[in-house]
């Protein structure tokens, strides 16, 4: 179909800003009378904080204003699906990762906050800090959050588990592991607000779900969500970190508090302790397999570490299972997964939500289960590979647009085009 | 701060600039933060990704690993200076057209890269061209459409190397 615009190339519409450097990313904005924040990050992963004192980082030359969870009683949670994350911990609170926000500095230069920061100084008392997921599942794990350490669970059934089991001539166990990954969006979290006329707080930030953030910072902040206006300067990469609030909620209450505008850039390492990740994922797959190849049986685990907070865990884990057996019909299926809380950095979205880990693992068992019973991976895969009319584990019946096996004979062509041979 | 500032004399995009600078100031925030001219970016400050690239003295070095004291005498090309007004260098279009464009905030590193190589060798091969960018990231894996535009470029410009 080719009309004016569809089957035409079409510049980017801000290439041009872009190729030249006048297109402005929240790192790039600057504003007159403008003040510089930044952070204090937890001291330890998992622990209660007993005291802040911020008497000598308040005598620092610059230093405007150290807010803390003192100053905001009544701040609530935020959170994409679980209002679960504090934007500051407080006295007699606990931290839950090396992210947690104590106190919110604000100054006249980057450099003098920066120097305020060491200054402040944190007691508090340790806890069992949890980095794998299996010990957090465990009864005597100490709790993160008060609900316990499992956030939520997902189930999976179709078909006749047992029936597909015993159908099988191949029964094959194995379990996978994925890790933590780091987005690295090329620019740096960055933001500025400014506190207008009316009392309107604006934010320029990079932020993927404009209006998710703006109803979380309101509804965090307890004001109407005309009250906060969530500006989008270009972005520098997001590829799903930025769904989360950053430092959005930050800039909010550092600005009316000081209201002057207010920047903060952060650091690199500050961006990788703090900020989103790909969750690690433990696959348990057990899968029945006929001789020939057919698949019979797949019945699945999934634990998914989300961190110290949910994010999009829930749903990112949720999909992780769902999609358990990838491209491949099977027409038993059972599974169960649990998202788990760790004091590791949270884990939200990153490219692929979920399915990205599980392609690993589910193309890691058909290859095993293809050296297993002789056959070539690609055969099994073209036996089993979905087509119209085939149903996914949750039940979803496929009537279009199912491009697998000619997917998978191109592919195997374009190896060969280049030379690849297949054993 | 103040009263160990060092006198230095830098052409930026042709223009001679005599500032007082604190002995600790990076090149890159004299750039963004004293200059304005906030297209040169910084990714990692560390000298890894590449998005604070500017041409000192004909090389490409990365912003953020020098001190603003250290670029006394030089003369500096920054993305702003690619190009003439509001006609693009054939770098910068050959981007475009190519798609080579993502987010954006390799691009200006990027295209100073690429003027490196090209003043370099107006006719480089694709192993020298992904040498040449070896030093810049770009997350949103657009390397190849940035080579082809490298190639793009170089065509345009006939071998014909700089003609900013």
């Amino acid at each position: 179909m080719k009309g004016n615009i569809v089957g035409h190339s079409v510049p980017k519409v801000d290439a041009k800003a872009k190729v030249t450097g006048k297109a402005l990313y929240a790192t790039d904005l600057y504003m007159e009378d403008m003040l510089y924040m930044q952070v204090l990050r937890a001291p330890y992963a998992h622990a209660v904080i007993r005291k802040i004192d911020l008497a000598q980082a308040l005598a620092v030359p610059g230093i405007v204003r150290i807010i803390t969870k003192e100053d905001l009683p009544g701040l609530k949670n935020h959170g994409l699906i679980f209002k679960d994350q504090p934007a500051l911990v407080g006295i007699g609170e606990k931290v839950r990762f090396t992210g947690d926000t104590l106190a919110i500095v604000i100054g006249e230069s980057n450099i003098q906050v920066r120097k305020a920061i060491k200054k402040i100084k944190v007691e508090y008392d340790k806890l069992e800090v949890i980095t794998d997921p299996l010990r957090a599942m465990e009864e005597d794990a100490v709790t993160i959050h008060t609900a316990g350490n499992i956030v939520c669970t997902h189930k999976l059934d179709k078909g006749d588990i047992v029936r597909g089991f015993m159908e099988a001539d191949l029964i094959v166990y194995n379990e996978f592991k994925t890790q933590h990954v780091e987005h690295i969006t090329l620019q740096p979290d960055a933001g500025l607000a400014t506190l207008e006329e009316d009392d309107t707080i604006c934010i320029w930030a990079a932020t993927q779900w404009l209006h998710d953030t703006r109803v979380d910072v309101a509804q965090a902040m307890g004001l109407p969500v005309e009250k906060i206006r969530i500006i989008q300067p270009a972005i520098g990469g997001a590829f799903g970190k930025r769904e989360d609030i950053i430092a959005q909620l930050h800039l909010a209450i550092a600005v009316r508090e000081v209201k002057r505008p207010v920047k903060t850039i952060y650091s690199r390492e500050e961006s990788i302790i703090a900020t989103s990740k790909r969750h690690p994922m433990i696959f348990r797959f057990r899968t029945g397999v006929k001789k020939d190849g057919t698949l019979t049986a797949w019945e699945a685990t999934v634990i998914g570490d989300t961190g110290a907070y949910a994010s999009s865990g829930p749903a990112v884990v949720h999909k992780g299972l769902y999609h358990c057996t990838g491209p491949y019909d099977c027409p038993n299926v059972r599974g169960v997964a649990y998202t788990v809380y760790t004091n590791n950095t949270y884990a939200g979205a990153m490219r692929g939500f979920g399915a990205t880990q599980t392609a690993f693992a589910y193309e890691s068992q058909m290859d095993i289960i293809a050296e297993k019973l002789g056959i070539n991976p690609i055969e099994l895969r073209l036996k089993n590979a979905y087509q119209v009319g085939s149903t996914t584990p949750n039940g979803q019946k496929l009537y279009a647009s199912v491009g697998v096996k000619e997917t998978i004979i191109k592919a195997v062509e374009a190896f060969e085009r280049l030379g690849g041979v297949i054993r | 701060m103040g009263d160990n500032r060092l006198m230095i004399k830098v052409t930026v995009n042709d223009r001679l600039y005599e500032l007082q600078v604190d002995p600790e100031l990076r090149l890159v925030d004299l750039l963004r933060d004293e200059l304005g001219l906030t297209g040169t970016k910084e990714g990692c400050g560390k000298g890894e990704c590449g998005a604070c690239t500017i041409i000192m003295n004909g090389k490409t070095v990365n912003s953020c690993m020098v001190l603003a004291f250290q670029a006394d005498g030089s003369e500096i090309l920054t993305i702003e200076g690619m190009g003439d007004g509001e006609e693009l260098h054939p770098i910068q279009e050959a981007f475009i057209r190519q798609g080579a464009v993502q987010c954006g905030y390799c691009t200006p590193g990027m295209v100073l890269s690429a003027k490196a190589i090209l003043d370099k060798n107006p006719n480089p091969s694709e192993e020298e061209i992904r040498k040449g960018i070896s030093g810049n990231l770009c997350r949103c894996t657009g390397y190849q459409k940035i080579v082809d535009a490298i190639k793009d470029a170089a065509e345009v410009m006939g071998g014909g190397g700089d003609e900013r």
